[in-house]
């Protein structure tokens, strides 16, 4: 499991100690993961889109999620994994 | 395209944002970050496990 979002990694930081995420929080300051995953449209997008995907074993996408709850996804996909 | 593939690319265009989103299938892009700790991820490091990507839009907001 793995988190991006154009934070800075002390952003995150602090967002990772206040929930006690067990994964890594990645920052996409120039937005090159989230312009090739579809999270934003352009490099002047400020926020990432609530999406998600899972990626399998070869690399290749297993599931793509358009819209995904902040609130319950992470957990729901840790407790799948 | 089937008809209910091209009713959803329609939906798609007509709602918009999620017409550029990778499909199943697709080879997820290669690429590198640094975590909240400051180490160096790379995707292709973690061949041979699976990896939910999930995209959040600012650090501690709620919903």
């Amino acid at each position: 499991m793995i988190g991006v979002s154009f934070d800075t990694p002390a952003e995150n930081a602090s967002f990772a100690r206040k929930f006690n995420f067990p994964f890594a929080l990645l920052s996409d300051p120039d937005r090159k993961i989230g312009l090739a995953y579809g999270a934003c449209e352009k490099q002047s997008d400020e926020y990432a889109r609530r999406i998600a995907y899972v990626i399998d074993e070869n690399g290749k996408i297993a599931q793509a999620h358009g819209k995904v709850d902040a609130k319950t996804y992470p957990r729901e996909q840790l407790a799948s994994l | 395209m089937s008809l209910s593939g091209k009713l959803r690319y329609i939906l798609k265009i007509a709602i918009g944002g999620e017409a550029h989103m990778l499909n199943p299938g697709d080879q997820a892009p290669d690429f590198e970050a640094t975590d909240h700790n400051g180490n160096t991820v790379r995707l292709r490091d973690l061949r041979g496990k699976k990896v939910v990507l999930w995209f959040y839009p600012k650090a501690d907001t709620p919903g």
